[in-house]
């Protein structure tokens, strides 16, 4: 069942086209993942979904609100350029966000500070934000998105400039989250975080979806012709090789595309014929990057500039 | 309008600032200030070496004699700041004299020479040598006793009775009285225009220090991104309100506490002011004072909230600020001449027009009687300036709050005005 959906959205900013017709839809219980390279319009969508950039058409509409305050008093909203009151407390910084949520009281201060604890910053409690370190900043904005417990969580960019740590306490909320019936969208441009968290993506580019739509149905869709491999030794003799449609370099593994899918077993012989050690071969398998390399990648390299 | 949102803004405003140093110390340190620099200038003023040497010498024995009846009454001769030693020495002696006491002159060991020629009878020109001959303090007091022996002995000789000498001595007292309308003439001391300079200052530094602090704040929240976060739970209206009305009712609080004295003074008998220094000022005068001060907080700190919004750095802002820091200080000189000539027409129709009624109304008040009806109008004025400023604000916060990027031009920012939202 669909709980979010973004239907025919545009914005412009002067002549440049930050968002054009964009659609997708994010069901409920679902982390979804917004994708899409710098300046690909991810921000300004989910600035137009939180009504602070006005959208010049196009609608947004989650369990039958359309966007607008309600909308936003359900939403924990964390933008790409964090931002907090450099000479606030920590404790004071929570709850003050909360309030303006319309939470307030005893119960609000009991979970801040529990939430403070399971991100081990209960001894900042009374610290300013300008004397905590940018990550724990950050962690103490993502408590604040949480805290007047919303049912969809925004986040863009959310894994920037975090630790590896502190990258996995945020995944491990995140799940809890998700368990206990939340709707958590987030923006990266980092695919392998999206291929472990995300059960529904969008990619955007330009402005405009390209795809939309539940993890596995899209790998399946294209996994046909794929093979994921792990190897030893040199695959050179694959280039322009008549089975080969392309291959793609992930570093650790290689992607390679045949022309048809019957090609594969003669792949694997062709492997083991001319001595390469076979580490790993995943018929029918394809990576996120795979798939956004090839609906994104084609397209003029040159970035966008950021609005 | 004011929802849990604004009021939780509002909260934080006033704790920011009301906690903040820079409240605390303002506060106290402005009226310390004020009354420091005129405390320093009469401390410095009445500072004075002890007991200078000077003497006296007249032409005739007689004269001698009759001044030194009356200097040492004198309570500069009492106190010893003052040493006189009284002589008569003839005129064509005198030069000898000065040369014998050159050295004495010269090493400060005698502060001055005064001597009274017989011309001085006739034309009270009397001389004076010293090495710092410009000592107005010495000889403003020097001048009473000898300007008095003087004219009596010019008078002595002309049977005038000693009555009429006392009328003659005195000087005109002008005594000032108030015309208002309905109630009796009043004495009219110089309490209202000490006030009247006193609150156009305050008025004139709190409006822009209130203004400049908020447009800082707002520079600041949208340079480090905090607003796309408020944003995101509360609509640019509401954020604005919410700023204006903190700083609003943050300078509303100073300006009470630094009014207090004033009323205190005014209404109670615990201070003896001397006659013409009494202040006279109402509680509803004070009240009016107050609710006009507000009013220009809300239409100030707008404005200051409006080019903050506009702007990503506190430099470019600069170039923004200048018309609204104009519409400040132009009124406040205005009321300024207005304290020497108060019937200026400028000052009549600025004491009515917008924006610049918030300084010169109430200096004006203190300084004439203003009709009622002017009162009044100056202060719908305000009230409609304030509904006239707000939505054109907010349509300008709205839009600027969120552009980032290069300094926007002034036709761009007219362009945001049609922005449909």
């Amino acid at each position: 069942m669909i709980a979010l959906e973004v239907k025919n959205l545009s914005k412009s900013f002067g002549d440049l086209k930050a968002v054009d017709d964009a659609s997708f839809s994010v069901p409920e219980g679902s982390i979804f993942g917004l994708l899409g390279r710098n300046g690909a319009g991810k921000t300004t969508t989910i600035r137009m979904m939180m009504n602070i950039h006005m959208p010049d058409s196009g609608e947004i509409n989650f369990r039958g609100i359309n966007s607008g305050l309600e909308f936003n008093s359900k939403i924990g909203y964390l933008p790409e350029e964090r931002g907090l009151y450099k000479k606030m407390k920590v404790l004071e910084t929570l709850l003050f966000f909360a309030e303006i949520k319309g939470k307030k009281g005893r119960a609000i201060t009991k979970l801040a500070k529990e939430y403070l604890e399971k991100f081990e910053l209960s001894d900042r409690m009374n610290s300013k934000i300008e004397d905590l370190s940018k990550g724990n900043q950050q962690k103490v904005q993502f408590i604040s998105t949480l805290l007047h417990d919303p049912e969809v969580l925004i986040l863009d960019e959310l894994f920037s400039g975090l630790d590896p740590i502190n990258t996995n306490l945020m995944k491990e909320v995140i799940l809890d989250l998700k368990s206990r019936g939340k709707i958590i969208l987030f923006s990266t441009h980092v695919m392998s975080y999206a291929e472990r968290m995300c059960d529904h993506i969008a990619i955007i580019d330009h402005g405009k979806i390209k795809i939309n739509g539940s993890v596995s149905e899209i790998k399946a869709e294209r996994s046909k012709r794929n093979v994921s491999l792990n190897y030893d030794g040199d695959i050179s003799f694959l280039q322009n090789h008549p089975i080969i449609e392309s291959i793609s370099d992930h570093g650790k593994s290689v992607g390679i595309k045949v022309n048809e899918e019957k090609d594969i077993q003669p792949l694997l012989k062709l492997l083991v014929d001319k001595n390469v050690t076979v580490k790993k071969f995943d018929a029918n398998d394809i990576s996120l990057e795979e798939i956004f390399i090839d609906l994104v990648g084609k397209e003029a390299t040159e970035e966008v500039t950021n609005v | 309008m004011f929802n849990y949102r604004v009021m939780a803004l509002i909260k934080r405003e006033l704790r920011e600032k009301l906690m903040s140093k820079a409240f605390v110390l303002m506060t106290i340190l402005l009226p310390v200030f004020m009354i420091g620099i005129v405390g320093v200038q009469t401390f410095i003023m009445s500072f004075e070496s002890d007991g200078s040497k000077i003497e006296i010498i007249t032409y005739s024995d007689s004269l001698t004699s009759k001044l030194n009846e009356i200097i040492f009454n004198e309570s500069f001769v009492k106190n010893g700041s003052l040493i006189p030693t009284l002589k008569t020495i003839p005129e064509n002696d005198i030069e000898t004299y000065l040369a014998e006491n050159e050295e004495s002159l010269i090493t400060e060991q005698l502060s001055g020479i005064i001597f009274i020629p017989e011309t001085a009878l006739s034309d009270k020109k009397i001389k004076y040598y010293s090495k710092t001959p410009k000592n107005f303090r010495l000889l403003e007091k020097i001048d009473g006793p000898i300007n008095k022996i003087l004219v009596e002995t010019y008078f002595s000789s002309k049977n005038i009775p000693i009555e009429e000498l006392a009328y003659a001595r005195k000087s005109v007292d002008i005594t000032s009285f108030k015309i208002t309308e309905g109630e009796d003439i009043k004495e009219e001391g110089y309490g209202g225009l000490i006030l009247s300079y006193l609150f156009s200052f305050l008025l004139y530094l709190s409006l822009i220090m209130m203004g400049s602090m908020v447009m800082q704040a707002v520079i600041q929240e949208k340079s480090n991104r905090i607003v796309e976060v408020l944003l995101s739970s509360v609509t640019s209206k509401e954020l604005m309100t919410g700023k204006i009305l903190g700083a609003s009712i943050t300078g509303l609080l100073q300006m009470t506490i630094w009014l207090s004295p004033v009323v205190l003074v005014a209404s109670t008998t615990w201070f003896m002011l001397p006659p013409e220094a009494m202040i006279d000022v109402t509680f509803l005068q004070i009240g009016y004072l107050l609710l006009n001060f507000f009013l220009g907080l809300l239409i100030f700190v707008g404005l200051f909230t409006m080019v903050g919004s506009i702007f990503e750095n506190p430099q470019d802002a600069q170039s923004g600020m200048w018309p609204i820091l104009l519409l400040v200080m132009i009124p406040f000189f205005i009321s300024m001449s207005m304290i020497e000539n108060p019937d200026n027409p400028i000052a009549n129709i600025a004491s009515m027009a917008p924006f610049s009624s918030i300084i010169v109304m109430p200096a004006k008040m203190a300084i004439i009687d203003v009709p009622i009806w002017q009162v009044l109008l100056s202060t719908l004025v305000n009230i409609a300036t304030v509904f006239a400023i707000f939505p054109i604000a907010g349509k300008i916060f709205r839009v600027g709050i969120m552009s980032t990027g290069r300094k926007p031009k002034w036709s761009e920012v007219v362009k945001w005005l049609k922005y449909k939202y």
